[in-house]
């Protein structure tokens, strides 16, 4: 079984499945351990559920897949006109974008368990052919049984389109979920993606992007916010392959208690991609001895007149900082609270929407360190 | 409202106050006057309840209650506020929301009512003029991009902003100009009553010319060796610290 998960959430070869699944391996080897039946797509959502999701700024464009399947229930979807198409069920696609959009589209996948251990896939596609999109993504699931989530997104930006995608995962202990997302961007293309990973059995994101198309640009920003048990792999895959091309990594990493976070970002120059630029940050956050960060920046280039940056660090709270707090009345949890939001916001300053940037800040908040959950 | 009978500190292995003994009363300005490296700056870090300061034997009591067994927080909370020699930059912590976070936290502890953004900016308003404070500082991160004097003066702003009931002021006056030193100064003074009580540590009696204490005392050593009043700061400044030294060796022989 744990063969067969590797050859479904793998890529490439054996040897490179089995590289790129290096540090995620045990988790892996625990689910594998189980056995699924069929998730239900018309599973009932909890109200307290439904309340994370219901946000008011998204009503009339808001997407609810259940277990995989777009639901007619959850979904709260005005006919937008052409340009945007929902999927009916269970279909190649939740949502497709042709043309310029200027309200967000808000897509939620919701995990929901069964009495036993159960399974869900969605494979969804959008294309952006031109002009300007904004998509929310979420993910939630329900405490239980265990649920095995897969998604397979494959996003398609035409020349000069832009798409600023926000993507909160945010999964309690016994929901597993494993991305991948697959990016081609056009001539002048760009996406600004900001992912925020929070919780979950196994998370796991992987995301290639090809700068196929000259002047294309990609801005990614993201963070793990992990404690308890989380365990959260994040492999980066940018291949820059046409000319003049830009991408701008910025990622953060915090791992509280026994959680485990794993960042892997590798940008490719190919020959030929000269002029192109690759900037890459990665800094990590460990909270406690028993808490575990791995982190790896690869940079391969082949092209000539490129300009290359990367970075990575793993380190611990500033001492001096949270003393600095705590003598002037604030309390321990909180001043901890206010330095690990403080590490995390550069990640977040790029939502442009101030709305949208204050819920990820709150629901990250509220997810470290250890002492009660919110609702976002 | 502060005794502190026979400290012995150690930092890191290494003993550092050896038998410090203090009593300040509400309402008085202590000075700690003394030479580099005598434990000045370890006696306000243990005030305020830094890690990695071991009090190996000794008691500090304050208000009545058992100072080192308070947590940081709890401490400030209770109305002890230590202004840091080395005010500390943190990146990407706004500082008027930490500010009213430590205010209201503070408040919080004492069961007082939370004060609402009016009510906490018209304060901050008040006092950030008695220290020549710009607006903009504000709204920077805590410290960050702040230049020498700006942190020591936002720590003056800190303490006039939540009133504590004893200020230990640990080396304040290093790095400042005449003008800022005033600013420093100007700050304490207005914050001078019957009820709150001050501790200044300083290297240089310069800062008492505009701060002038009840009670100066020379820390040297670990312990105190010479208590007086504000003309000992004045004999200080004439025959430097070896004058002290010189008479502790004279007593001892």
């Amino acid at each position: 079984m744990s063969a067969a998960l590797l050859e479904e959430f793998g890529r490439g070869d054996a040897r490179a499945r089995e590289e790129s699944w290096r540090y995620s391996k045990m988790a892996l080897r625990s689910l594998a351990q189980q056995d699924f039946v069929a998730a239900d797509p018309q599973a009932e959502l909890p109200e307290a559920l439904r309340a994370r999701f219901d946000w008011r700024e998204t009503r009339g464009r808001r997407v609810v897949l259940v277990n995989g399947v777009v639901s007619g229930r959850y979904s709260d979807f005005d006919d937008v006109g052409a340009m945007v198409t929902v999927g009916e069920t269970g279909g190649a696609y939740a949502v497709r974008i042709d043309g310029k959009v200027d309200e967000p589209v808000h897509i939620v996948y919701v995990g929901v368990p069964s009495t036993q251990p159960s399974r869900w896939q969605a494979d969804t596609s959008m294309v952006v052919v031109n002009g300007f999109a904004r998509m929310i993504e979420q993910h939630l699931g329900v405490d239980g049984a265990g649920v095995l989530g897969s998604v397979h997104r494959r996003i398609d930006l035409g020349e000069g389109a832009r798409l600023d995608l926000m993507s909160l995962c945010d999964l309690p202990e016994s929901v597993a979920l494993y991305r991948l997302l697959e990016v081609r961007l056009g001539a002048k293309a760009a996406l600004h993606a900001t992912h925020v990973l929070l919780g979950g059995r196994l998370q796991r994101l992987d995301m290639q992007v090809e700068l196929a198309g000259e002047q294309a640009r990609l801005e990614s920003r993201g963070v793990f916010a992990l404690r308890g048990r989380a365990h959260a792999d994040t492999q980066l895959d940018v291949r820059h392959v046409a000319r003049d091309t830009v991408c701008d990594i910025v990622w953060r990493g915090v791992a509280d208690e026994r959680a485990r976070g794993i960042f892997h970002g590798a940008i490719t120059v190919a020959a030929g991609a000269d002029g192109s630029d690759a900037k890459l940050s990665n800094k990590n956050l460990l909270l406690s001895s028993s808490a575990e960060i791995d982190t790896q920046p690869v940079l391969e280039i082949y092209a000539d007149e490129v300009k290359a940056a990367h970075g990575a660090t793993v380190g611990q709270i500033d001492e001096r900082a949270l003393f600095y707090l705590r003598s002037r009345g604030i309390p321990l949890v909180e001043a901890r609270r206010m330095m690990v939001t403080a590490f995390c916001r550069e990640v977040l300053d790029g939502v442009a929407d101030a709305d949208l940037r204050e819920r990820l800040a709150r629901r990250m908040q509220a997810a470290l360190p250890a002492d009660g959950l919110q609702d976002a | 409202m502060l005794k502190i009978e026979n400290l012995h500190v150690r930092v890191a292995g290494k003993e550092i106050l050896k038998g410090l003994s203090l009593e300040v009363k509400a309402g008085e300005v202590h000075a700690i006057m003394g030479p580099n490296g005598a434990g000045k700056s370890t006696l306000g870090n243990v005030l305020a309840g830094r890690e990695g300061y071991e009090v190996t034997q000794g008691s500090v009591v304050y208000e009545g209650r058992n100072l080192l067994e308070l947590e940081p927080e709890e401490r400030a909370a209770e109305g002890v506020f230590l202004a840091f020699q080395y005010p500390v930059e943190i990146p990407g912590v706004n500082n008027t929301y930490f500010l009213r976070t430590a205010l209201n936290a503070q408040r919080k502890h004492r069961g007082e009512a939370e004060l609402d953004s009016m009510q906490f900016l018209k304060r901050v308003r008040e006092k950030l003029a008695v220290l020549h404070l710009k607006d903009e500082l504000l709204h920077r991160a805590v410290n960050e991009g702040f230049s020498g004097g700006e942190k020591k003066r936002n720590e003056i702003f800190q303490m006039a902003l939540l009133e504590p009931k004893l200020a230990i002021l640990d080396e304040t006056d290093s790095g400042l100009d005449i003008d800022a030193l005033k600013m420093v100064a100007d700050g304490v003074n207005a914050m001078r009553s019957p009820g709150r009580a001050f501790v200044v540590v300083t290297h240089y009696q310069r800062l008492l010319d505009y701060i002038v204490p009840d009670f100066v005392h020379v820390l040297a050593d670990g312990v105190i060796v010479e208590s007086g009043d504000a003309s000992l700061a004045q004999k200080l400044e004439e025959h430097g610290y070896a004058w002290i030294a010189e008479r502790k060796l004279a007593g001892a022989a």
